[in-house]
């Protein structure tokens, strides 16, 4: 196999092992949030905007795995 | 991603990057200077919504930081916010009928230029906060071991915090352009919609992730304990 193939190849695992964690961690927080959310419903307004952001910070792995492997598929720099 | 290059002496210059924030910077300017207008004890519609917009700020920055503090820093976490959101939210615009030399209008933020650029601008205004209001005291609180470790983890999170934030905003708005344009071309003309629907949140939400952020590494910067 050719090296930029290889680079493909690496390129799809990245991106797949960043998602498992990112999945976690938003599963994770809904997990979170409904709990809240039926103990004390009238907080959830309030919630929904943390959750958001700490959703956020966790697809932000996610991220990082998508930019290694766009890097890795030659698409950036 | 190609961006429309021009050579200054050793300098590269993504030009395409460089209209778009100026086009961001120019709305916020000529938004702030109307709505700042008649300015009166009783609001008219636009000025309801700036101080309802600067409550907002108001809030973060007293529930993250502190009522006397915080109220000090609005300034650079207020125009940090409008300015990532209005450059986020003009990737959602057709940019793309504008012909130009080379590559295409996007959002000013899908550029790694753009956002480490805040990032720094970040990262020296927290340090000179917290230099500013604990002198030395910042890096050093006193000379035991203990201490001299977090000094070095401080000099390390100095790397990874700019880092992180350059990086979570930038790959953020990139993948969301990449996958639009994923969806327009493998299904039908109308799928997208959805799909930007989604980045329009994803504009607020990591304008608002930003922001946060650098108001929690202001306050731990100059908050006496930590």
């Amino acid at each position: 196999m050719a090296v930029g193939e290889l680079a493909q190849f690496g390129a799809g695992i990245a991106i797949g092992f960043g998602a498992i964690g990112a999945g976690l961690g938003i599963g994770l927080a809904t997990k979170g949030l409904m709990e809240g959310i039926s103990r004390q419903p009238e907080i959830a307004g309030k919630a929904i905007g943390y959750f958001l952001v700490g959703a956020a910070l966790a697809e932000a792995c996610a991220i990082y795995a998508f930019i290694i492997a766009l890097k890795l598929s030659g698409m950036i720099g | 991603m190609e961006h429309w290059v021009v050579q200054i002496g050793n300098i590269t210059v993504n030009m395409d990057t460089l209209i778009t924030m100026w086009a961001a910077m120019l709305f916020l300017i000529v938004f702030a200077f109307i709505s700042t207008r008649n300015l009166s004890i009783i609001p008219n519609k636009l000025q309801a919504v700036c101080e309802s917009v600067l409550g907002f700020f108001w809030d973060l920055t007293d529930s993250m930081i502190g009522k006397d503090e915080g109220r000090k820093h609005i300034p650079l976490v207020a125009s940090l916010f409008l300015f990532i959101v209005t450059a986020n939210l003009m990737g959602q615009l057709p940019l793309r009928l504008i012909e130009i030399k080379h590559g295409e209008l996007a959002s000013p933020t899908n550029d790694i230029n753009m956002t480490a650029a805040m990032a720094i601008i970040v990262l020296i205004y927290y340090v000179g906060a917290g230099l500013k209001k604990k002198k030395f005291k910042f890096f050093l609180h006193s000379f035991n071991p203990i201490d001299i470790i977090v000094f070095f983890v401080e000099i390390l999170e100095m790397f990874t915090r700019p880092l992180t934030l350059a990086l979570r905003l930038f790959g953020n708005i990139m993948a969301g352009e990449i996958f639009i344009g994923a969806m327009l071309g493998i299904t039908a003309y109308f799928l997208p919609i959805p799909v930007m629907f989604f980045e329009v949140l994803v504009a607020f939400i990591q304008a608002l992730v930003f922001t946060m952020l650098t108001t929690v590494y202001i306050s731990s910067a100059v908050q006496e304990e930590h």
